[in-house]
This record gives C-alpha cells, sequence and structure tokens, in this order.
C-alpha cells in the first residue's frame, strides 16, 4: 500500500459552484499531513467526501488502498476522525459517548471496549472526568472526547479538522505530543487545519488548497529548503554592502541577506573586512510565504467585479 | 386489498324481466345473510330535537352491521366512531341496547312507527319501495356490481302526480333476490336523494347468539313508549278531524291500530302522512319550517321541500296538522285545501 | 446498532419526559370524571369514557382514545422527527456515519427505535389507564360490556385490550414514517416534527369536508379510531384491516423514498 489517501480529480460541485474543484491528493504512510487552505477554499468539504459523508460529483477517493464510500464499511473502522468540531449526547457522560459511538458500527470489539475508553481517555487526558454529561464539558474537554472518540479503535488513519480547536496553550502543547507519538508508532496523520504555524511545527507534508484547487503538495522540507543566500545579523548592516559588494541582495535593520550557501565563509569575509557579525544562519523560505505565494487571495474576500485582475 | 378488484369487475347481467325481479325481490325475504351497510341521505330537514334521530337518518352517512336469519330473527347495529346502538328483533319485538347511555329498551310493534335505521338497509327498503309498485312503474337497468356481487337493476317511476321521487333504483342480488342497494332520487339528476348499499354481504347463515339478546349486568332497561308526536296524537284522538278518504289525488291507506287522527295516503314510492301536532310542538316546527331556505308561507300554511320530502305545517279548524311524505310542495297545497276547504 | 439507538433513546430523559406528560391528560381526565361523576354526553368526547363510570376496567381503552387524536401523535411526531434531524443538528450524524453505522442500518434502527417508543408510550397510557381506572372508578368482576352489549369475561377484554394496544401501535406508524422521512429532508428536528403534524391536521381537516370524500379513504388518519370496532361483538374487523394495510402503504412508500433520499445525501451538518 503506497497511498493512504488518494484522490484523483475530485471534483464536488454544487450548481455552478465547484467546491472542490479536481484536487488529487497523495497521503502515504507515516505523513503528517498537513491540509492547508483559506476558510471557504472546499477543506471541508474534501474532508466529508474522504469520509465518505459527502458524495463526489466526479472522481474517485481511495482509502487505505479501498475505495470510497463503496468499502466504507471495511475501511472506515480503521479510520478516526474528527470534523468540523467534536459532536456528543450532552445527556451522556463521556465513557457512555464513547461506548455508544464505538456500538455503532463495525470493528469496535465489545470485550475490549471498556480498555480501550478507558485507555483512549488516559491518552487525551480526560481520564478523572467522572459521570459527569457531556453538555457540561468546557470546550477544551469536548475537543479531547472527540479526540478519543478518533483514537477508540487504534486507527492506522487519523483524518483531523483543526484539531486543537478550543484548547489552551499547553493543551495544544499536549495534544500535538500525542499526535506525533501516535505518528512515530504508525498512524498517518492528515491534519486539516488554517493555522500555519500548526502545521509548520507538526507535519512533514503540505498540500494547500485554493478556492477548491490543490495549488500546492510536497514535503515540507523541500518547500522551506534553504534558498542559496545566508542571513547576517548585524548591528551595521550597510558595512556589509561595503564589505561583500555584489552579493548584498537586501539589506534592512539590523539584517542583510547575502547570496552564498555557507555560512562560515560569509563569516570569514565580514570578519576580515571587521564588519561585527551577531549571528548567521541560513536563508530559508518560510511556510507562510510558501503558502501565500501558491494561493493568492483569501476566499472570504469579496472583490468588486474586475478587481481581481488588477492584483 | 381484494374486494375493491372484485368490486371493479363487469358485473354479468341477465335477461330477467322487470316484474319478476320484483317478484324475486320480494320473495327474498327468506335469504339469510351478514352484512356491512352504509346509506346516505342529502337530506337536510329542519325539525326539532325531538326528531333528530329520524331526520339523522336521511341527511347523514349512517353505517349498519346486519345479522339477518329471518324476518322475526336479526340484528341491525348502527355503528359510530364512539359507541353502538343495536336493534335485536325476535318475533315478539325488538331490544334496542344503546351503548353509551347503556339503555336497554324493549319495544312491541306498533302499528305506525318512525324510520329506524333497521328500515334504511337495502335489503328492507328495497322490498318496502318494491312491494307497492304497479307493473307498468317498473323497467329494468343494466346490471352494476354491488358488495363485490352481479347486482341487476330494477327501476321505479312512481305513476302518481303528487310523486316528488321521480324515479327509485333498486338493484337485486342477480343469485338470491336480496336488494343490495337502493337510490331514492329527487329533483336533482347528479346525486341521489338517498343511497344505501350493502358494502360487504355473505350469505352464510349467522350463529343465533348474535342476533340474540341479553340485557347486559349494570345495563338500565326501559319499556319502549310510542314516540311523543303519535303519542300526542293518540291523546289528541278526539278532537282530531275527520280525515278524507283521498287527499291530493292519494288515496288513503287502512293501517289496522293507528289512531284515527293519523292518516297515511298514498302507495309505494309516494306517500304522505297527516297527523294532529299538539300546540307546542307546532309552534316551534313552524318557526323553524319558517326560517328554511325556500320556505313557502301562505294562508295554507307553512311547507317547504327537503330533497324530494315535504313538509307542511296547516292551522286546521281544529289545531295544527303536520303533513310530511315524498310528495311536491303542490301536493301539499292540494292536500291542504281538502283539508280546511281554504283554497290557496 | 439497534441496541445502540434504543439505549440512546430511552437513556434519555425528554424521552420519559415525554411519556410522563403524554399520562398526564388521561390521569387528569380520570380524577375529574371521579370526582364530578360527570360522564360527556353519548357520542361527544373521547369513546369510552362515557362507559368507565360504571366500569374501570375500561378505562386503559378511554385513556388510549383521550392521547390518539393529538397527543400521541404529537409525541411520535417529536421522536421522530429527532430520530435523524436531531443527529444531523447535533452534529452526531457526520461521526455516526463516519464510524460507520451505514445509512441504511442507521435509517432501519432509527425506525425501530421509533415503532419501541411507540409502543412503550402506548403500552404506557394503558397501564396507568388501567390503574387509574382500578383505583378511581367502580370496576365489574366480571369483566365488562362490548359495545354491542354483549358481556365479555376478563380474559376475553384483556385481549381486545391488547389487540387494541397494537392497533394503535399500527397507527402511530404512518405518522413515524411521515416524521422520519421528513427527518431526512432537514437538518431541523422541529422542522421535521411540524412538517409530520401538518400532514396529521390536514388530513383530519380534510375528512371532514365532503369534497374530499374521494380520497377520504385514504388519508392517514382515516381509521385512527377503528380501535374501537375491536370492541363490538363480533369484532368489525373492516376497518381494522384497512386501516392496517393502508398504515403499511404509507410506511413503505415514505421509508422508501426516506431511503432514497437519506443513502444519496449529502451529510453536511
Amino acid at each position: 500500500m503506497s497511498t493512504v489517501i488518494g484522490t484523483t480529480g475530485l471534483v464536488k460541485r454544487y450548481g455552478q459552484l465547484r467546491a472542490v474543484d479536481g484536487i488529487d491528493l497523495d497521503v502515504r504512510p507515516g505523513d503528517v499531513y498537513g491540509f492547508l487552505g483559506a476558510n471557504g477554499s472546499g477543506k471541508t468539504t474534501t474532508v466529508r467526501m474522504l469520509l465518505g459523508l459527502v458524495l463526489p460529483t466526479e472522481g474517485e477517493v481511495r482509502l487505505l488502498g479501498e475505495p470510497m464510500p463503496k468499502a466504507a464499511r471495511r475501511v472506515l473502522p480503521r479510520v478516526g476522525a474528527l470534523v468540523e468540531g467534536p459532536a456528543h449526547y450532552g445527556h451522556l457522560s463521556g465513557r457512555a459517548n464513547l461506548a455508544l459511538v464505538d456500538a455503532a458500527g463495525p470493528g469496535g470489539s465489545r470485550r475490549t471496549r471498556r480498555a480501550r475508553i478507558e485507555t483512549v481517555l488516559e491518552q487525551v487526558g480526560l481520564a478523572g472526568v467522572g459521570r459527569k454529561p457531556a453538555r457540561a464539558y468546557s470546550l477544551g474537554m469536548r475537543q479531547r472526547l472527540g479526540l478519543a472518540a478518533a483514537l477508540l479503535r487504534r486507527p492506522e488513519l487519523l483524518v483531523l479538522d483543526e484539531p486543537t480547536n478550543g484548547l489552551d496553550p499547553q493543551g495544544i502543547h499536549e495534544i500535538r505530543d500525542l499526535l506525533l507519538q501516535l505518528n512515530r508508532e504508525g498512524t498517518t496523520v492528515f491534519l486539516s487545519s488554517h493555522l500555519l504555524a500548526e502545521v509548520e511545527q507538526m507535519c512533514t507534508r503540505i498540500g494547500v488548497l485554493d478556492r477548491g484547487r490543490l495549488v500546492l503538495q510536497d514535503e515540507l522540507a523541500r518547500l522551506t529548503s534553504p534558498t542559496g543566500a545566508t542571513i547576517v545579523e548585524t548591528p551595521e548592516p550597510d558595512r556589509v554592502r561595503a564589505a561583500l559588494d555584489g552579493r548584498v541582495l537586501s539589506v534592512t535593520a539590523g539584517r542583510a541577506v547575502v547570496r552564498g550557501a555557507d555560512p562560515a565563509e560569509v563569516n570569514a569575509a565580514l570578519v576580515a573586512a571587521g564588519v561585527p557579525v551577531h549571528g548567521l544562519a541560513l536563508e530559508r523560505p518560510s511556510l507562510e510565504a510558501v503558502v501565500l505565494a501558491a494561493a493568492r487571495t483569501s476566499s472570504d474576500r469579496v472583490d468588486a467585479p474586475g478587481e481581481r485582475s488588477r492584483r | 386489498m381484494l374486494p375493491p378488484l372484485i368490486d371493479a369487475l363487469p358485473a354479468a347481467d341477465a335477461p330477467t324481466s322487470a316484474v319478476d325481479l320484483r317478484t324475486r325481490a320480494l320473495g327474498s325475504a327468506g335469504v339469510a345473510f351478514a352484512g356491512y351497510a352504509q346509506s346516505a341521505g342529502g337530506l337536510d330537514l329542519p325539525v326539532g330535537e325531538q326528531l333528530t334521530d329520524a331526520a339523522d337518518l336521511f341527511s347523514d352517512r349512517t353505517t349498519m352491521r346486519a345479522w339477518y336469519r329471518g324476518p322475526a330473527d336479526w340484528r341491525v347495529d348502527v355503528v359510530t366512531p364512539t359507541g353502538e346502538t343495536g336493534v335485536h328483533a325476535d318475533g315478539c319485538g325488538t331490544w334496542t341496547w344503546d351503548w353509551e347511555d347503556a339503555v336497554a329498551t324493549w319495544s312491541e310493534p306498533g302499528p305506525l312507527a318512525f324510520p329506524s335505521p333497521s328500515d334504511l338497509l337495502p335489503s328492507a327498503l328495497g322490498r318496502r319501495l318494491l312491494s307497492e309498485a304497479a307493473e307498468d312503474e317498473l323497467s329494468r337497468l343494466g346490471a352494476e356490481r354491488v358488495a363485490g356481487r352481479d347486482a341487476l337493476g330494477l327501476r321505479v317511476e312512481p305513476a302518481a302526480e303528487a310523486a316528488s321521487v321521480p324515479r327509485v333504483d333498486v338493484w337485486v342480488d342477480r343469485a338470491t333476490g336480496l336488494p343490495l342497494r337502493v337510490q331514492v332520487w329527487g329533483d336533482d339528476a347528479a346525486e341521489p336523494a338517498m343511497d344505501t348499499s350493502f358494502l360487504e354481504l355473505d350469505l352464510t347463515v349467522p350463529p343465533a347468539e348474535v342476533t340474540a339478546f341479553t340485557v347486559p349486568e349494570g345495563a338500565e332497561v326501559r319499556e319502549g313508549q310510542a314516540e311523543q308526536l303519535l303519542q300526542a296524537a293518540d291523546r289528541d284522538r278526539r278532537r282530531g278531524p275527520a280525515l278524507p278518504s283521498s287527499l291530493a289525488g292519494l288515496d288513503r291507506r287502512v293501517v289496522e291500530g293507528a289512531p284515527r287522527s293519523v292518516g297515511v295516503y298514498g302507495r309505494g314510492v309516494t306517500l304522505l302522512a297527516v297527523g294532529v301536532l299538539p300546540d307546542r310542538a307546532a309552534a316551534g316546527l313552524r318557526a323553524e319550517l319558517s326560517r328554511a331556505p325556500g320556505a313557502v308561507v301562505d294562508p295554507l300554511g307553512t311547507r317547504i321541500a327537503a330533497g324530494p320530502l315535504g313538509l307542511m305545517i296547516v292551522d286546521g279548524p281544529d289545531g295544527a296538522l303536520l303533513l310530511t311524505g315524498t310528495v311536491t310542495l303542490d301536493a301539499l297545497a292540494a292536500a291542504a285545501t281538502d283539508l280546511t276547504g281554504r283554497a290557496g | 446498532m439497534i441496541v445502540v439507538e434504543l439505549r440512546k433513546l430511552f437513556r434519555r430523559p425528554r424521552t420519559w419526559v415525554t411519556i410522563g406528560l403524554l399520562n398526564a391528560l388521561p390521569v387528569l381526565v380520570a380524577v375529574l370524571l371521579a370526582w364530578t361523576d360527570l360522564a360527556p354526553r353519548p357520542g361527544e368526547g373521547p369513546a369510552f369514557l362515557s362507559a368507565v363510570l360504571t366500569n374501570g376496567t375500561l378505562y386503559p381503552l378511554a385513556a388510549l382514545a383521550i392521547v390518539l387524536p393529538l397527543f400521541l401523535p404529537i409525541a411520535v411526531s417529536v421522536v421522530a422527527g429527532e430520530a435523524v434531524a436531531g443527529e444531523a443538528q447535533g452534529g452526531t450524524l457526520r461521526y455516526l456515519l463516519a464510524r460507520p453505522a451505514g445509512r441504511t442500518r442507521l435509517l432501519v434502527a432509527k425506525l425501530i427505535a421509533v415503532v419501541a417508543f411507540v409502543v412503550v408510550t402506548v403500552v404506557v397510557v394503558a397501564g396507568v389507564g388501567y390503574v387509574v381506572g382500578r383505583l378511581l372508578f367502580e370496576v365489574q368482576p366480571t369483566g365488562g360490556t362490548a359495545l354491542s352489549g354483549t358481556s365479555l369475561t376478563s380474559q376475553e377484554l384483556a385481549v381486545r385490550t391488547l389487540l387494541a394496544i397494537g392497533y394503535v401501535t399500527v397507527s402511530m406508524l404512518g405518522v413515524a414514517a411521515f416524521a422520519l422521512f421528513f427527518s431526512t429532508l432537514t437538518d431541523s428536528p422541529l422542522g421535521a416534527t411540524l412538517g409530520a403534524l401538518a400532514v396529521l391536521i390536514a388530513s383530519s381537516l380534510l375528512f371532514t369536508l365532503d369534497a374530499a370524500s374521494s380520497f377520504a379513504p385514504y388519508l392517514p388518519t382515516r381509521y385512527w379510531l377503528a380501535f374501537v370496532d375491536l370492541f363490538r361483538d363480533p369484532i368489525l374487523w373492516r376497518d381494522v384491516v384497512r386501516g392496517v394495510a393502508l398504515q403499511a402503504v404509507y410506511v413503505v412508500v415514505l421509508l422508501g423514498a426516506a431511503w432514497a433520499n437519506f443513502t444519496t445525501k449529502d451529510v453536511t451538518s
């Protein structure tokens, strides 16, 4: 199995609107895949099509090597999902909620249910939650419970939509650690998010969705690989220009960017010229820069007709 | 699901003549059956509370269940959504059981009675309407399916000038002669003024325990009384007028044991009844009649037509008289003239 | 799946509150009747109500007749209207389907849960009616009197009461099917419930209209009161049989429509 999530020419049309316009996703085993896109770019529709909730207008979805939604009954028990926020039966406790969802489909053995529930509650940090009904949970606790439901059957693939939503910084950190640990143990994680920082910190591969099209899909390391320039931190950037004339790409306050992929060589030249150097680093594009370059405008921006062509 | 299919089958006709068919229908009193029938009347009689039961029969949809073992052993239940009124006949008289009041009433047959639901059963009504028809009033219609059976049509067109019913159609079971459906037509040719029909019919003899009646525990038992109006007529017999031997061209019928002040005229489908009204009832009824749409008020009295049924109150020299029957308004006026000697 | 749905339904406090409220009216009526001894006039008021003063064992039937025209269908519409739309509104539908619960299975399980609710509700109403009738009214030791005036033994009465409970349950299936169908059309449980109630109110109204007599036999509420026919002697099966057949047609057609809609629907809630 070379692909965990593979879509070919996936299209979803709502009347005239092409919410998802022919995307080819390729998520490989062991990936932590960051699925980036602005609000309304078609992320949620795509995630729903992956899980068989929304039926594609055109194209195919293969999940864990099997066609969706045809093989849903075989495939989905091996997938854990968190779609657009958690949802629970408010009058039931967290444990009862997990037990119900587990019993509602195939692949959750009844014998091991109680033990599995305790394990996942432990994992998401809700072990001591007791019998309190879910409607009394805080937003963060609900998010954790939703994650617990996704983890309940030790899935091979986790499809998570904004999993850290509503969590405080410690909570975000905990969940991130948990996901990375699960990934190390072999779980492929598909993370849909609009938080660049979160994706940048966790993901190994990213895909960027812009107005229904997949405009970028690559290894994060390759996207942010060194550009061949070196960043020099110095209190006197103007002297860098004098010392390395012709190699300076840009100068800002306290900073100069110099052509050259070897910081040691740049350092030696500057020191020789007597320029004080506080720090040196290889220049890498930020994920933000990469994403902004790929996706042009925010999709919730509404321009007057003809406006877009002028930008 | 099956009965509608059977009903939809074309009905098979037979070359029976009208007179023979009538003979067969009249001879069907011995045919035992159990059936489910509905009658629908389009007559809105503007009458007071004393007559509501009888009036409802002609204006409402009445649903009946009937078990008939013979002329002296039968039962007819009027089924309502919340209760039931059953009449059990056993040769000596009838038990009428009213479930909602938990009252059982024993009545013995009198010379005259208001119509009861059992009279609306197609078998009973059909035989009654056919019994006095003259042969030249009869003609044959085609065949129809009624209650899943082949029924042969027989039409009665009364010859009497006074008749308000232009025709009556009786559909007679081809196999047994039992009248299965009776349609009484008025002026309106589209809808019969009264349509009573079996919807289900089973010709096996019903068991005796179904028609028998035992007063249930806790029920109130009453002795049947002739209806108030008839009682009143009976009381008033002395001051009643001497009724003529014919009214509006209809001959008086001899009704054994009937009060002298009540007269029934006519034959077959065309009947006219005349009786003395107690003053109290007369005032109320007159008020109600005069309010009814189409009421004619003139020196002769107050008269209305409800479909083919005519109703009139006449102020006779000895008090109010009620004239009612299946006669036209003109016939009522003629009868009133005959009775009072006044001219319209 | 079915067990899951049943557990969901019956562990929900609201379900029992609904059933409790449903029983409040018959109990109130019984108390008022016993207190004032004033039976409704014959032909008015619910069936059997005038008879319970003399025989309390008929009260389960009077209780059913009281709740049948309005309260029971409302309760059924609420529960059945909730079925799919409630999960959609709460967001749990997407998790059930991604579990995967299977759309057809989910629909069948919902239907069975609704039927279970109807059965439990009707049985509870009859049971409470029985207790209330025994406590508040005179009881004939011999059983009761059929509408036709024949005496029924306690055993016969019990059998016919069970038949009536079954028939009332079947009568409610049409309502449930309407609500369930609407429940797959909308994400608003209230909308589904009101839709089903609108159908019932329209049906009850058309039933009283002579102009609608051509299709009156096909109205979903047409044969609801036929459970009374089970207490005639001999039993009048005609309307009971038609009622069951009619409900069956409604259930098959509407569930077919619900299935066709739900299995091809994009779940965006």
